[in-house]
């Protein structure tokens, strides 16, 4: 026991001089991460609704109505939240317009009510999109706009049959009250259309937010590719000392025990290390997360304590991978394939609910799938039994793997 | 205190390496081995520093069959393998304090094994700005330190310069002197000078070999072989 110590230390002095350079390596990682994780969560946010649809309405929109219809619409219709109605003259569209400040104009003919409720239907609301403008969002606009103009002509045109057939059967009293009636039965079904249909929105890991997932996926990806920062730990291994090792009655197992704890140690130094700048960050409130609004850094260490079952984890994989790589450049190439590849299926780029189910089943039992469990099921402090041991499991897979790994190499050099 | 093999085999894949190995070494004495390149000579001292498991035979020192007792291996013997068992990073001390206790290094160093290798001239400095001369007598100091009365040598004097050589010899003459055994694999003939008993590995087999200094001689004996 006092030999396997004895080189755990060796080896922890080792890991200690090559710290340095490894705290280079890791701040120009997460000054990159951050830059990335900054830009996807701002491009998060535009698309979530940080940035709303500007439409401009040009022409006679005096009509009570339609005054009625386009206020609840920017009041009261889930709507809002996208799609901004701004009232303009035709010039004035135009001009913001060819600024790009309108996504789109919409003219509402002079006569459009007098035409619904004459029955005509002959005027059309037109929809202009802005120049250029053929992507998606302007098909689903035309839908909209052309859903809209039939429900409001349809509806509008039964209205007036209604009154007819009330007229003709001198029924004049019941007319006002009836449309009146039917004009409301018509906004309630216009502004509880969600109801018609169930949307399913792809969340970001069950429940956190994207500026928490985005954060966490940050975190997991550094301690995956922890192992490249780290990799001058691997280098200039020699099989001779491994051999002499064994002579000294050190053996693989306690070798790689020894080794794996102060490559640990290397790792929990840096990664603490750099865990500073974050929970920083976090005190000043320069990210901000949701869930941990007003809270500080204080959630950071908890998440921290998290992670470590994970980072026990991915140091014995790193492990594992370098010793069964023949050489420095070969385990680099290894562990920057696995990484990206485990970390791309595991949902670390993208929020994996993205992913064909299949995709999302093989990635969520890769190890990197695992710890993101583990780690959303941490967050909401209820870690299961069954995530907890595959974290361990796998752990234990990677040491004994690289255990078998060693006893091979050490019967196999060329002697 | 002598050491005795016998009959130790060992095959790889199929192929048999080492079949039936026999010999013995008394204290103070040296056991050279040459053989051409792939004969087994390394797989062989492996096999007697416990490294590796033999698929037969035994390894007799002081009564005790170090084959099956391989817990006693450590104590017994000290193992220099073919390249230097050293971390880069880290100094000559360092290193050492990995196969011993302070007290007992402090001792070897004012007194014993290490100073006669003269590596308290270079114990702070880093390994890898160390020259292989100095490489291979700290390599050789890791496996004496603790004293050990059974040293195995895999090619000690490979790739050194005839200073370092020396020096080295030097040291080895002083530990068979002092009652040690070495065994020693090699294809350096100033090694071999060394040596009291000399075999030749040849297809898996030790045949003695009378070495009279004639280098020539025993490379067109072993060139003979292939």
């Amino acid at each position: 026991m006092g030999k396997v110590s004895a080189y755990f230390m060796a080896q922890l002095k080792r890991a200690w001089k090559l710290l340095p350079a490894q705290l280079a390596a890791d701040l120009l990682i997460c000054v990159c991460a951050g830059v990335l994780v900054y830009l996807l969560v701002a491009q998060a946010a535009i698309d979530a609704g940080g940035a709303r649809y500007r439409i401009g309405m040009v022409g006679d929109l005096s009509d009570s109505y339609l005054g009625f219809g386009i206020a609840a619409l920017q009041e009261m219709d889930d709507s809002r939240f996208m799609i901004e109605l701004v009232g303009m003259s035709e010039e004035e569209a135009e001009d913001a317009l060819a600024r790009g400040d309108l996504y789109a104009v919409m003219r509402v003919p002079d006569d459009l009510m007098e035409s619904v409720v004459s029955g005509a239907n002959d005027s059309l609301i037109t929809y202009t999109p802005a120049e250029g403008q053929k992507g998606l969002g302007t098909m689903v606009m035309g839908e909209i706009t052309e859903i809209a103009s039939t429900l409001v002509t349809s509806s509008q045109s039964a209205i007036f049959a209604m009154q007819q057939v009330l007229f003709d059967q001198g029924r004049d009293s019941e007319a006002a009250r009836a449309t009146d009636r039917l004009n409301l039965s018509l906004i309630n079904l216009v502004l509880s259309r969600s109801g018609f249909s169930e949307v399913e929105i792809l969340g970001y890991a069950d429940g956190l937010s994207m500026e928490l997932y985005y954060f966490c996926s940050a975190f997991l990806l550094f301690l995956l590719f922890s192992g490249l920062l780290n990799c001058g730990f691997f280098a200039r291994r020699s099989a001779a000392l491994s051999q002499f090792l064994k002579a000294k009655g050190v053996g693989a197992f306690w070798q790689i025990l020894g080794e794996y704890l102060a490559y640990l140690c290397l790792v929990l130094m840096g990664f603490f290390c750099l865990s500073l700048p974050a929970a920083y960050l976090l005190e000043r409130e320069w990210i901000g997360i949701p869930e941990w609004e007003g809270m500080g850094a204080y959630p950071f260490w908890g998440f921290l304590r998290i992670l470590f079952p994970v980072i026990l984890m991915f140091a014995a994989l790193q492990f594992f991978l370098f010793e069964a790589a023949e050489g420095i450049v070969n385990g680099i190439l290894l562990q920057f394939l696995c990484g990206a590849g485990m970390g791309y299926l595991a949902g670390y780029f993208y929020p994996a609910a993205f992913f064909p189910k299949r995709m999302q089943a093989v990635g969520g039992r890769l190890p990197a799938g695992v710890a993101a469990r583990y780690v959303e099921e941490g967050l909401f402090g209820k870690v299961s039994a069954s995530v907890l041991a595959a974290v361990f499991a796998y752990l234990a897979v990677f040491f004994a793997l690289t255990v078998f790994v060693r006893r091979r190499r050490m019967g196999r050099e060329p002697l | 205190m002598a050491v005795e093999i016998a009959g130790i085999k060992k095959a790889y894949q199929g192929k048999t390496v080492l079949k039936e190995v026999s010999f013995s070494a008394q204290a103070g004495s040296c056991v050279g081995i040459v053989g051409s390149n792939g004969s087994g000579k390394s797989t062989l001292l492996s096999i007697l520093a416990g490294v590796r498991k033999a698929d037969g035979g035994s390894f007799l020192h002081e009564g005790v069959d170090l084959l099956r007792r391989p817990g006693m291996i450590p104590k017994a013997l000290g193992y220099v393998p073919q390249g230097d068992p050293l971390m880069e990073e880290l100094t000559a001390w360092d290193n050492l304090r990995m196969c011993c206790d302070k007290e007992t290094l402090k001792r070897s160093l004012s007194q014993g094994a290490l100073r006669m290798l003269g590596i308290e001239h270079f114990l702070k400095t880093p390994v890898r700005r160390m020259s292989g001369g100095m490489k291979k007598r700290l390599s050789i100091g890791c496996a004496v330190v603790s004293s050990p009365g059974i040293l195995l040598l895999d090619e000690p004097s490979a790739a050194l310069d005839p200073v370092c050589k020396e020096d080295i010899r030097r040291y080895l003459e002083i530990y068979k002197r002092e009652g040690g055994i070495l065994l020693m694999v090699t294809h350096d003939a100033q090694d071999l000078d060394l040596c009291d008993d000399c075999y030749i590995l040849k297809g898996g087999v030790l045949h003695a070999y009378s070495y009279d200094g004639d280098f020539h001689k025993l490379a067109d004996v072993l060139r003979a072989e292939e």
